[in-house]
């Protein structure tokens, strides 16, 4: 059937990559993650993971790590994204596991050691090299969707990723004003506070 | 919560209604209330206010609210008849399946249409290639339903400069403006544009007995959480029930209307929660179920009798599917609106509504001012980055840290011809997952409509510079892959060869067959139909009720 054939993991992988080209007002999108709800609270930095490998996780949390690096701010390191991939991995994309784990693989085999082990720098022009492909398309759609999604996906832990953007979604309702630009209008004053 | 009313199978109602939204729930209200019993037919579950969450990744990237996407819905999609359409990721035709369909989910933006809109054609002649007609009704016979629409469901808002004559003020005042408001009103000052209240399905006060909203922010995509989004769950569905007349049968995806020897609809066909093929007995029918469902209930409806489906004597049922073709413009400004809080939209501007032969091309449409992909923090970081940063790294992370809560959006929605290729059909091999034919769309907007876009993208690209945004971009105004707004499949209009129903939304060849959703427009309006929706289901309730007075059903 024509749509179980486009549901196949190629078809599911290059949408998860061009995901950001869609249409202005386009969304819906992926079900990138249709991600089991019953997923977890497993987001402490040393949990077991569920799915993969400790050293795959590790090169995963790596690669996670460059697309949102920790900085002067806390990154997908400090959010736990890889506990999000590792229990989107677990469940319904278990297709897509397997192919992430063949993508890493061919990148693990022409280095010394494994990805996790190389500084962050060259880790980058490594990624620069594949980041218009398959593998990084999902990776960078899963690290962001580990990144902001509630924690109770496994990862954005204590909320650092809504935090470090300045969204309050956990938090509200909320009383006017709400910003700078409706302040004067309100009487009140900025930032909505 | 079950319905308190439970009818018999085998008994005849007097109305069946196949779906609850926002037409769907309005007859059900209307006609239980008016005495009549009334089973509704949803396809999706019973939701309630409390089940409805802030959950972005479930709702706007796992469809939890649409049924499941297209993965469970085998929709396909095509820009030409000549091609096999395919599966997209992104399901092309998308409602909420629920009890009070999309109205439970959409962003409650709800302009009523103008005197304009529905005899357009008169005014600008005939346009070649296209299905572009007049309405059969005008604004005058549908204000008195627009004004119940306002009263009844509960709306907020103000008038504006040019808007049409309305017998009664708002009940409830504007939802209050936001920075995203204030920033159009500041560039529209400079450019001699005028700037008005957006109105919404939304409370700013308690009515009716439901609260006023909470500004939580999730408006477009989510459920509302308190019952404040004035969908048809909210303000209508409670009152149909507590008729003792209705009940309201959810998990019942209706596959089938079957029609008596005397051609009349006599029996609807559905599978229960369990997939049990079910049906109930009905003297008359009501289809509510939304452009897209809508029309492919009544060809799949198709049997000896009616070979091209039901109500299909003219070949209309499908055509014409309209979607409002949208643009949209991004900017950043240097302090912070955090336009992710409250309602997506508190001002628009419609100095652009009326089609003007001066920009070369046919078509009208608004501009408003809302966060859209800055509202939550996953579109923000997959749609809503400017294109000179790079997709990932120190610079994507420092960009949408800053933008997030600075960022706004200018959206266009415009005009959409009504043309035979754009269309509804089954689709030649996928099912869904009840087991019926796919939803196939076949869909490439007219050039005008995409002309009408940039049109409007452009002038949000002056609005932003004349409001002092830090930074602006945009994207190139493609074709749709898709649409919320699902218009125009079983027309509305006096001539039973080219459409449908007629003015009171009565199938022209099945008497006892009524149709009335987004399929009944003739027209698309300038891009928020809902209001108009309503608004014909209110007024097709009366046309039936008093149809059922002269013994003529």
């Amino acid at each position: 059937m024509k749509n179980k054939k486009h549901w196949s993991r190629r078809g599911f992988l290059q949408s998860a990559g061009t995901l950001a080209s869609v249409n202005a007002l386009g969304i819906g999108a992926p079900a990138l993650a249709a991600i089991s709800a019953a997923a977890n609270e497993a987001n402490a930095a040393n949990a077991a993971f569920v799915a993969l490998g400790n050293d795959d996780a590790a090169d995963f949390a790596a690669i996670a790590a460059r697309i949102i690096p920790t900085t002067d701010t806390p990154g997908a390191t400090e959010a736990g994204v890889i506990h999000f991939i590792d229990q989107a991995f677990a469940v319904e994309m278990r297709d897509a596991m397997d192919f992430a784990l063949q993508g890493l693989q061919v990148i693990n085999a022409r280095l010394d050691g494994r990805f996790a082990d190389l500084d962050t720098e060259t880790q980058d022009a490594l990624l620069r090299n594949i980041e218009q492909g398959e593998l990084f398309g999902l990776l960078r759609s899963m690290t962001i969707f580990g990144f902001f999604s509630m924690s109770k996906y496994g990862g954005n832990a204590n909320h650092i990723g809504w935090d470090l953007i300045g969204f309050e979604g956990h938090h509200g309702p909320w009383q006017y004003p709400f910003g700078y630009y409706d302040a004067d209008v309100h009487g009140g004053n900025d930032n909505g506070q | 919560m079950a319905s308190k009313r439970q009818f018999s199978l085998k008994e005849p109602v007097d109305f069946v209604i196949v779906g609850s939204g926002s037409a769907g729930g309005i007859l059900a209200k209307e006609l239980s209330t008016a005495g009549f019993d009334v089973v509704v037919l949803e396809q999706g579950p019973y939701r309630h206010a409390n089940d409805f969450v802030h959950d972005e990744l479930a709702v706007v990237f796992r469809d939890e609210l649409i049924g499941g996407g297209t993965k469970a819905s085998g929709q396909t999609f095509r820009d030409d008849e000549n091609k096999v359409a395919q599966s997209p990721m992104r399901q092309p035709a998308r409602y909420a399946q629920n009890v009070g369909g999309a109205s439970v989910h959409f962003t409650a933006n709800f302009w009523r249409f103008r005197e304009i809109d529905f005899k357009e054609r008169s005014v600008l002649g005939a346009i070649s290639g296209t299905n572009f007609a007049d309405w059969p009704i005008t604004y005058d016979e549908l204000e008195p339903y627009y004004t119940k629409v306002d009263w009844e469901i509960g709306v907020s808002g103000a008038p504006g400069p040019n808007d049409a004559f309305r017998s009664k003020p708002f009940p409830l005042p504007p939802m209050p403006v936001k920075s995203s408001g204030v920033l159009m009103e500041r560039g529209a000052k400079k450019l001699g544009l005028n700037v008005q209240v957006e109105p919404h399905a939304i409370l700013s006060q308690p009515f009716n007995g439901r609260p006023a909203c909470i500004n939580c922010g999730y408006c477009m995509f989510f459920g509302c959480e308190v019952g404040a989004k004035s969908s048809t769950l909210a303000a209508m569905i409670p009152l149909a029930e507590a008729s003792g007349n209705c009940e309201i049968r959810a998990d019942s995806a209706v596959f089938r209307i079957a029609t008596d020897k005397r051609g009349r609809a006599s029996e609807v066909f559905y599978y229960d929660k369990d997939g049990m093929e079910r049906s109930q007995k009905a003297k008359a029918v009501v289809v509510s179920a939304n452009g897209a469902e809508t029309a492919r209930l009544l060809l799949m409806s198709a049997s000896e009798q009616y070979p091209d489906g039901l109500a299909n004597s003219s070949g209309f049922v499908g055509r014409n599917l309209m979607f409002n073709a949208h643009s949209a413009a991004q900017g950043v400004f240097t302090e912070q609106l955090n336009d992710y809080k409250g309602v997506q939209v508190t001002r628009i501007i419609h100095d652009f509504y009326e089609s003007d032969p001066a920009r070369g091309f046919y078509g009208g449409g608004g501009l408003d001012a809302r966060p859209l992909w800055s509202a939550t923090p996953i579109l923000h970081a997959l749609l809503g980055m400017p294109p000179d940063v790079p997709p990932w790294g120190a610079a994507f992370k420092d960009e949408m840290a800053h933008n997030f809560t600075r960022q706004m959006c200018l959206v266009g929605s415009t005009t959409s011809l009504a043309l035979d290729r754009n269309n509804i059909t089954l689709d030649p091999t996928n099912t869904d997952k009840w087991g019926r034919p796919s939803i196939r769309v076949t869909y490439r907007d007219h050039d005008d409509d995409l002309s009408m876009a940039s049109f409007l993208q452009d002038r949000a690209m002056e609005l932003f510079d004349a409001a002092g945004a830090q930074k602006t971009w945009r994207r190139p105004v493609l074709p749709s892959d898709g649409g919320e707004h699902l218009l125009g499949t079983c027309r509305m209009g006096d001539d039973p060869s080219s459409s449908v129903v007629n003015r009171d939304h009565r199938s022209h060849d099945i008497k006892n067959l009524f149709i009335c959703d987004g399929s009944s427009f003739v027209t698309s309006g300038r891009g928020q139909p809902t209001m108009t929706i309503m608004a014909l289901a209110f007024r097709a309730a009366d046309r039936i009720k008093a149809a059922v007075a002269a013994n003529a059903i």
